[in-house]
């Protein structure tokens, strides 16, 4: 047993220096963690993070430094090394088998075979109370129940240090209260465990220790309670916007709302039905609701991408009946999907070719790609996308970068109806409050938003006014007293009230 | 009944060939016998083995065209050596060596060195005929000894010593990937490799395990071609690993990875060695072959997608359901429960 060891550190990170190519990532990041600590690591996109993680999880190599796992040396970047150690790394996007069963997806890589597992996992499953078949395809499961799948392997491999990349941004709240509670569990039986979030209403909830990365080194680190949340903030990025965000917004709000731009009545599809809204010119609609609520399929049925059953479309009173994609963007009714990954963005594809991609059908035969690059500049300068040309791939961009290259792309459609759908899920503070002020000037721009949201302080902030989706149907509507709790009780449905 | 088919390829095509048979048999008397299935399974196997390797490379999500190569290199190192005067036990070995660098080489450049698959394989395509013809000097290699010819000799109901090896070969492959550790890997990387290197899969052992595996079935294949035939072409074994790559889509295997089944393959191998006998048997000119087997594998393959969407079609239909009839009752006991357990 090694003296760090015997001191109840769990993992010990020290002088660890990476870099890809000429560009430095990490220069000499050292970390302990103790066990049964929950440590947060904070940073913004492209703070040297998911690098760490990754380094720390024997998924990539380091340049140098050392890493120790209960008390052993990881000699080489090797996955199968570190979990042996005792360390499992939850990803934020899940790696998912899709031809395998769930339980074949938990149970890969253990020496024990999935049938013999099973017992264990259903417990696991039953501690986490997560609905989840263990025999269904692994294709057919929805992100959050991807991302249960990552935690309960985790859990099944006993690991002593777990590194959790943020485990909730796919969780619904109820979902989230319960992993915090096998998280405490964990906590007590001597677990160390770090945990990545943007939310510092979450990691106040459930860590004790924090470390801050900015540009590849620790900039903060220490006890939680030794840091209020702007000092936080301040440390991950000089540029302070939360303040200049309100401003913003107060001005958002004294423009006028105008004319009614959508309207939707008693629309029904798949997962949804008899959903009515309405939306003005430079009013910011917020649908709120929990995973699996069925916004994003409301969504994609307006935008044309699944049939819709009864109901109609209004874009500036005039009836959108056979919608496609392609109809919904000329007439300026335009759809930011969820998944950035899969639905979004072409991620082998130069930037501009991204931002072009939708008005692709208006294009000249021969392709201007100066013209192109000409446009992507103006939206990177406008939005402040940090990338080294209009011509990298989309591949190479951290995921806030991504966001903002996918916003571009909308706005190149010049939207008159923009729906946003999780505009900010895995993206950092910095990049989040970016987001948030193009929202309020888009909508001061006179565009009739509608942004779809898990995050109930998202829409707290944004929305002028709120509709709940709860079990594909309408859950109630707030326009002025706009709250966190609010929005809650609507979005679990009436229930919580008869609970009472 | 459509999920049964839509899940067990296999199924499909022994319906399909059971109804061809009834129907060639009705045709043409005397067709159905024991003679007619002897000759089939002789002449499944080079294909066979082939086939069998080629599975193995395709479902680590990686594709092999040099095989049909290999197998002409691997039976000319048989050939020559065995009318050099080495003795049959070490031209086997030597053949079977030649098969498994072969393959290593392939591994080597796609697992190690990063090249694609398709890349490094259409390469040593040409490459492996080329050291192929080098060696031969462009000749055919004939008066192989009785011995090599022995080895496809009847030992009874239709059976030769290859047959029993290569059904030996069927079953242990089939144990393998169904039921060892080792196995399932290949599955998992051909699945999604980040996901397999993330959980500690020897992502690169496996997929260089599978190239020397589909090169030591190659050289298998050409001992089979040469006892067979008895004499070797310079041109043996070329374009038989396209044939195996229609014979792995026909018999369910994904050319994305991460699926496929030994049995599959098999009975996709069973299946068209049996047309192409049929058709020999109902005298139809043999350049008809390739035309009638290829509107053949269309045929099942179109029907096949399309069964799979009507089954899509239903699971969405039925996974929305739930919406239509009682939502909120069914949402709300779910609710009140969580309320209970966590808020």
């Amino acid at each position: 047993m090694t003296k760090d060891l015997a001191a109840g550190r769990v993992a010990v990170l020290e002088d660890i220096w990476k870099s890809y190519g000429a560009v430095p990532v990490l220069r000499g990041v050292s970390l302990a963690l103790g066990a049964g600590e929950v440590h947060a690591l904070l940073g913004g996109n492209g703070a040297g993070k998911s690098s760490l993680m990754k380094i720390i999880a024997g998924i990539i190599p380091a340049n140098s430094g050392r890493i120790e796992i209960n008390g052993q040396f990881l000699t080489h970047a090797s996955p199968a090394l570190a979990q042996e150690l005792g360390l499992y790394l939850v990803p934020q996007e899940a790696h998912i088998l899709p031809n395998q069963s769930v339980l074949e997806n938990i149970c890969l890589g253990l020496r024990a075979s999935p049938r013999a597992l099973r017992p264990r996992v259903r417990t696991l499953v039953q501690e986490l109370s997560v609905a989840i078949d263990l025999d269904a395809q692994a294709a057919t499961l929805e992100i959050a129940e991807r991302q249960i799948v990552e935690i309960l392997r985790g859990l099944v491999r006993d690991a002593r240090v777990l590194i959790l990349d943020e485990p909730t941004s796919a969780l619904t709240p109820f979902e989230t209260r319960a992993l915090f509670d096998r998280v405490r569990k964990l906590q007590m039986q001597g677990v160390g465990i770090f945990f990545i979030s943007h939310k510092l209403r979450e990691i106040r909830e459930i860590c004790s220790t924090i470390s801050v990365l900015r540009d590849g080194i620790i900039v903060l680190s220490g006890s939680l309670d030794d840091y209020n949340d702007g000092e936080i903030v301040k440390a991950m990025s000089h540029v302070q916007t939360s303040a200049e965000g309100e401003k913003t917004s107060i001005l958002a709000k004294v423009a006028q709302i105008g004319q009614p731009r959508l309207s939707v009545r008693g629309l029904s599809g798949e997962g949804f039905r008899d959903i009515s809204l309405e939306v003005r010119a430079g009013e910011i609609l917020g649908l709120a609701g929990v995973v699996g609520a069925g916004r994003t399929e409301f969504a994609e049925t307006l935008f044309g991408l699944r049939k819709q059953f009864a109901g109609s479309v209004h874009l500036d009173g005039v009836e959108l009946s056979q919608r496609s994609p392609r109809l919904c963007i000329d007439k300026g009714l335009v759809y930011l999907p969820e998944d950035r990954q899969q639905n979004g963005l072409f991620l082998e594809a130069p930037l501009f070719w991204n931002v072009s991609s939708y008005l692709i059908h208006r294009l000249p035969f021969f392709l201007r790609s100066s013209q192109e690059r000409l446009s992507f500049d103006g939206f990177r300068n406008s939005m402040g996308i940090k990338c080294t040309s209009a011509g990298q791939a989309a591949r190479g961009l951290s995921g806030g970068n991504q966001q903002k290259v996918l916003m571009a792309k909308c706005l190149s459609a010049r939207p008159k109806v923009l729906i946003l759908d999780e505009p900010t899920r895995g993206v950092d503070v910095a990049a989040r409050n970016d987001i948030y002020a193009l929202i309020r000037t888009l909508a001061a721009d006179g565009v009739a938003i509608v942004l779809i949201s898990s995050d109930f302080d998202e829409i707290e902030q944004l929305a002028d006014r709120v509709q709940v989706m709860a079990f594909g149907q309408h859950g109630g509507a707030l326009v002025d007293d706009i709250s966190v709790d609010a929005i809650a009780k609507l979005a679990f449905g009436a229930s919580e009230a008869n609970h009472a | 009944m459509l999920d049964l088919f839509a899940r067990n390829r296999v199924a499909t095509l022994l319906v399909i060939l059971v109804v061809a048979y009834a129907a060639i048999g009705a045709a043409a008397p005397g067709y159905l016998s024991g003679a007619t299935a002897s000759t089939v399974l002789a002449s499944s196997l080079v294909l066979m083995l082939i086939s069998l390797g080629t599975m193995v490379v395709i479902v680590t999500r990686n594709i092999d065209v040099s095989s049909g190569s290999v197998l002409g290199l691997s039976a000319a190192v048989l050939g020559l050596s065995l009318n050099a005067g080495v003795g049959l036990p070490l031209a086997v070995a030597l053949c079977m060596l030649t098969g498994v660098a072969a393959g290593a080489f392939n591994g080597l450049m796609v697992a190690y060195l990063g090249i694609p698959s398709i890349v490094a394989t259409l390469g040593t395509l040409g490459l492996y005929r080329g050291i192929m013809l080098v060696m031969t000097g462009g000749r055919w290699i004939e008066d192989l000894p009785q011995d090599l010819k022995a080895l496809a000799g009847n030992l009874g109901l239709g059976f030769s010593v290859l047959t029993v090896v290569v059904v030996a070969i069927i079953g242990g492959l089939w144990l393998f990937l169904r039921r060892t550790r080792f196995g399932r890997f290949f599955y998992a990387v051909g699945d999604n490799r980040a996901a397999a290197h993330h959980l500690g899969v020897p992502v690169r052992r496996v997929q260089f395990s599978a190239f020397v595996a589909t090169g030591a079935c190659a050289a298998l294949a050409s001992i089979v071609y040469s006892a067979q035939i008895g004499f070797i072409p310079n041109q043996a074994g070329n374009g038989v690993e396209l044939k195996a790559i229609a014979v792995n889509v026909l018999g369910g295997v994904s050319l994305l990875g991460g699926t496929g089944s030994v049995a599959g393959v098999v009975a996709a191998v069973i299946f068209i060695t049996s047309i192409d006998s049929a058709l020999v048997f109902l005298k139809i000119p043999a350049y008809w072959n390739d035309f009638i087997a290829g509107a053949l594998l269309l045929s099942v393959l179109l029907l096949d997608g399309r069964i799979r969407q009507v089954i899509d079609h239903r699971i969405r239909a039925r996974r929305y359901a739930v919406h239509d009839r009682t939502p909120v009752v069914e949402g709300r006991d779910q609710t009140s429960k969580a309320l209970e357990a966590g808020l």
